[in-house]
């Protein structure tokens, strides 16, 4: 017996740069704050959920059952289970898969699913030589033994670790990389510039449209997206220095995007269980496919999506003209003009194992209301905002109506989910 | 009564000595005047200072607790005053009761005014009231009243009992471990200067083997660890029926009836209550104090 999972709505907080206003809140805080609102939205409170799954990616190790405990700070009934799940920025969308998978089989009637992290508030580590330290001191049985190891300890043990951005195999950041994909696939300057400065015009347009009225909750005093720029311009941008790939090179701070904070939540059930509580109906989640490249192999890294879209495509026997709308999470823009070139390409396809170029898009069906670059990506949360918004932009276009995520993340990976208002 | 109207919070000065300085009269005496700070600006980081140090999620809206907090130093300044005789120092806090009667934001500016009343006989000194109120727009908030026991002073008629609050043993639900450095991290998000949460010293001169923490770090610790299960405006009345010294290990337990939630801090075994607390969903039509508002007085 199967079910249709469907997404009944979401709530997420506002997104904001890197030591802003969130700059004290916790990874655990802001997912609290996110959950807070969904339940004051859908009347949630003292109910049990089958499961909520969320995650982050960059986690303190004090918060192993991070969505557990989120959950437990909620008015949520305390015997809803959680568990965290992670899969780099496409955590939030991994989640909201494995929540709808459960509630298409059956095993739950109702979830929900999200992310958060915080750029601010990163767990920073001992360096690894003085952890093996004190974890040999903390496993010793006379004084001798536990004073030992300290002998070993030098000065630039002391230093702590910050989490790092690289990718351990390419020991490159994402930006390097991207930029390594720019040059390969003739991404222009202007090109990034436009996307940028639309996926801002975009996003403002849809605050002032009051269509994130029912998507966003306030939170420390943050009503909107701050890293949002309404008046930005392809004419401002093209002024900013390149930021990756080297002098020559086309991406910048105004067309990557900002170490963001913030998280986001969607509230996913059978279409059984929401007619029974009287709830919306926004979108079923029809299917999805994860997928990875050989980056290390020399691969781009964040063209992971392509393969997955490619086999989702010829399983549900759809074409990426057959989609009202697609979202391709905006890492950089050059991320996003990338894929759909990749997408245009027969050769790469095949080399993918796919049978052809999956085709073309319209571009005026593309992150209708804007995507990270304008709205930030706090990574884990990324995924959790896109599904409802897109959800809620599906429903107003009218039921059969079919919408595309693809999001890149770390390691070569692409996670890509094929929405349908209902 | 009148209200005297400061610009600020007063900060840690003259106030703050006077109200810890003991006093050589012995007679019972308080301000007359209530004192009100009209436009107070929360401080959102620290707040998230105070819900770090005492388990709270860092929310939009405050904990009731924090309202408190941001009496406290006007409740130091009122018993600054002159007049007044009672100390702040070696003074007891036996018991307190707030009401969160709308939910209140970070963003929210805050009109905070206390003033003390409701001297009365006790075996061992004096019985006090210092009252607190918060309003938003006009809209009372929020409203609390400390009661502390005096040592030194009296005040003419018949001793009072404290009312005991019964307490069952029960195996606790939590253990927590409060370490010793526990009264610095209060003080520093509380402004709380009294040198017997902090030094053992100070401890031992009032009777105490080590340093105590804070009665309103352990009140608010247990509201923290009800926070899903209680409503949104909620009264909460707390008995302090024992100090806790740090460093040391609690029991926490909690239940649920009718009436609202009952609480313990306890001994780490459950056998004897530290801080008993009863939390029961505020009243709706009560938005405004029972009694006359404070400013008119």
């Amino acid at each position: 017996m199967t079910h249709n999972a469907v997404v009944i709505g979401g709530n997420r907080i506002p997104f904001t740069k890197s030591g802003g206003p969130y700059a004290h809140a916790s990874n655990h805080d802001m997912l609290t704050a996110a959950l807070d609102g969904l339940i004051a939205r859908f009347g949630l409170s003292g109910m049990r959920m089958g499961e909520v799954a969320a995650g982050a990616v960059l986690k303190d190790p004090a918060d192993f059952n991070l969505t557990r405990e989120a959950v437990l700070s909620t008015t949520l009934a305390p015997d809803t289970p959680a568990c965290d799940l992670q899969q780099a920025c496409g955590t939030g969308l991994e989640a909201t898969i494995y929540i709808a998978n459960k509630i298409a089989l059956g095993q739950i009637d109702v979830g929900i699913s999200g992310g958060t992290d915080t750029t601010s508030d990163a767990p920073i580590t001992l360096s690894d030589p003085m952890r093996r330290v004190l974890l040999e001191a903390s496993a010793a049985r006379s004084l001798g033994q536990r004073v030992k190891p300290f002998t070993k300890v030098r000065p630039r043990h002391l230093s702590p670790k910050a989490p790092s951005v690289a990718e351990p195999r390419t020991g490159m950041s994402m930006g390097q990389h991207q930029a390594k994909t720019s040059e390969a696939w003739a991404i222009e300057r202007s090109e990034q510039d436009a996307l940028a400065v639309a996926s801002h015009h975009n996003l403002a347009q849809a605050w002032n449209d009051g269509f994130f009225d029912d998507l966003v909750t306030p939170y420390l005093g943050v009503t909107t997206d701050t890293i949002m720029r309404a008046d930005t311009s392809v004419e401002k941008l093209a002024k900013l220095p390149a930021v990756f790939g080297g002098p020559n090179g086309t991406m910048t701070a105004g067309n990557s995007t900002a170490l963001s904070d913030g998280a986001a939540t969607v509230l996913l059930a059978s279409e059984e269980w929401a007619r029974d509580h009287h709830l919306p109906v926004l979108a079923r989640i029809v299917d999805a496919e994860v997928s990875a490249v050989d980056h290390p192999g020399g691969a781009d890294l964040l063209l992971g999506p392509v393969a997955a879209t490619g086999r989702l495509l010829a399983r549900q026997g759809l074409t990426v003209s057959d989609f009202d709308l697609v979202e391709i999470h905006e890492a950089f823009a050059s991320t996003v003009l990338a894929t759909l070139k990749a997408w245009a390409d027969d050769d790469y396809c095949r080399s993918l194992g796919l049978d052809s170029a999956l085709g073309t898009i319209d571009r005026d069906r593309l992150n209708v209301t804007g995507s990270s670059l304008a709205t930030g990506h706090p990574f884990a949360a990324t995924g959790a905002r896109i599904v409802p918004t897109l959800a809620k932009l599906l429903h107003a276009r009218g039921p059969g109506t079919r919408g595309l995520i693809s999001m890149c993340a770390a390691g070569g990976q692409g996670v890509v989910a094929v929405l349908e208002a209902v | 009564m009148t209200t005297l109207t400061l610009d600020q919070m007063p900060s840690m000065g003259a106030g703050f000595a006077r109200a810890l300085m003991p006093s050589r009269r012995t007679q019972a005496a308080l301000p007359k005047d209530a004192v009100t700070v009209p436009h107070l600006r929360q401080d959102s980081a620290r707040l998230a200072d105070y819900a770090r140090v005492c388990g709270f999620t860092l929310r939009d809206t405050v904990p009731a607790t924090w309202l408190h907090v941001l009496t406290f130093p006007l409740h130091v300044h009122l018993l600054g005053d002159p007049a007044a005789s009672v100390r702040l120092m070696g003074a007891i806090h036996v018991s307190n009761s707030m009401t969160l009667h709308h939910e209140v934001h970070i963003t929210d500016p805050l009109a905070v005014t206390v003033h003390a009343n409701n001297l009365r006989a006790h075996k061992r000194g004096t019985l006090v009231d210092l009252n607190g109120a918060i309003s938003v727009d006009d809209q009372m908030v929020w409203e609390g009243t400390s009661t502390y026991l005096a040592s030194g002073v009296t005040t003419p008629g018949d001793p009072v009992e404290i009312s005991k609050t019964p307490f069952v043993p029960h195996t606790p639900h939590a253990t927590w471990r409060l370490p010793a450095t526990l009264g610095r991290d209060y003080r520093r998000v509380s402004g709380d200067p009294n040198p017997i949460h902090t030094h053992t010293i100070a401890a031992k001169s009032f009777g105490f083997p080590r340093p105590i923490i804070h009665g309103m770090w352990t009140h608010a610790r247990a509201l923290a660890a009800l926070e899903g299960r209680i409503p949104s405006r909620h009264t909460v009345n707390v008995d302090f029926v024992k100090p806790v010294f740090l460093p040391s290990s609690v029991g926490f337990q909690a239940s649920a009836d009718d009436q609202g939630v009952h609480a313990a801090v306890t001994s780490k075994d459950g056998s004897k209550p530290h801080l008993l607390m009863t939390v029961t969903e505020a009243l709706m039509e009560h938005t405004t104090p029972s009694d006359v508002s404070l400013t008119d007085r």
